[in-house]
């Protein structure tokens, strides 16, 4: 359960790290004035990262409640538990594969759904992918050598939850890059 | 270093040109309203093809388009 708290820990930090340099970045530019009682309108590729990210992310919740509320050894040991939060972490590999294949049938098609600055968020997006990993894998191994250090035996569970969490956060750090990148330019 | 920062009279030239709609322009040029209401507040900075293209629509210029405002 301590190892839970610092992976929170961790992708609160991440996500605090995102939003101090989102808003930074937003200063350097003029502020945007629209109509009064007119919105932004979204674009195609817009739409599609909030409609991606948003089940993702429930998902990868609930499958950390699952683990968190039945414990990292139940669910390592019993099957439908782990079963059950890999279903969710599938499943939200599903959405994000949908994601990527309608995102790669727009740039194959050159069909006007993406436009360059669409193509230069798309492009810059991943930017924010490897500084989640490192600070999701700096806090699981602070996490780990801290709970399990006089010890000397870590579970071998942690190796497929540190796996996992590195995967979402890196599809999830990259759909954010995606929705910032809105935002920034 | 000095940065400059980029001004551009698209939003003058729309009105210009029969008071041409956002969406309008976005379809002539082939990007979407989103860009060209960016564009117009000076947060997006295009590229070379999208600068000509929108000068070809208006009938002018890139420069015409588009100053190099002042270096900060």
């Amino acid at each position: 359960m301590k190892v839970i708290l610092w992976a929170v820990i961790a992708l609160g930090a991440a996500f605090g790290v995102l939003y101090l340099v989102v808003r930074r970045a937003q200063r350097t530019l003029p502020p945007m004035v629209l109509p009064p009682g007119e919105a932004m309108p979204s674009t195609a590729l817009q739409r599609l990262a909030w409609q991606s990210l948003v089940p993702i992310f429930l998902l990868t919740l609930a499958a950390a409640a699952v683990v968190a509320h039945h414990g990292v050894s139940v669910a390592w040991e019993n099957d439908a538990v782990r079963r059950s939060a890999m279903g969710f972490l599938i499943a939200a590999l599903a959405v994000f594969t949908y994601y990527i294949s309608r995102v790669r049938i727009w740039i194959i098609r050159d069909d006007g759904t993406l436009d360059e600055r669409d193509r230069a968020i798309l492009a810059s997006a991943p930017a924010g992918q490897a500084p989640a990993m490192m600070v999701t894998l700096a806090a699981w191994m602070i996490g780990l050598i801290e709970t399990y250090h006089a010890s000397h035996l870590v579970p071998s569970v942690f190796l497929y939850l540190i796996f996992w969490s590195l995967l979402m956060v890196s599809v999830l750090a990259d759909l954010a890059g995606v929705v910032i990148g809105y935002r920034r330019n | 270093m000095a940065k400059a920062t980029i001004r551009n009279e698209i939003r003058r030239l729309r009105f210009e040109h029969g008071e041409m709609t956002q969406q309008a322009l976005a379809e002539r040029v082939g990007c979407s309203r989103q860009t060209i209401i960016v564009l117009e507040q000076g947060r997006y900075v295009p590229s070379l093809l999208l600068a000509l293209q929108l000068a070809r629509v208006f009938g002018t210029t890139v420069e015409a388009v588009f100053t190099l405002e002042a270096l900060r």
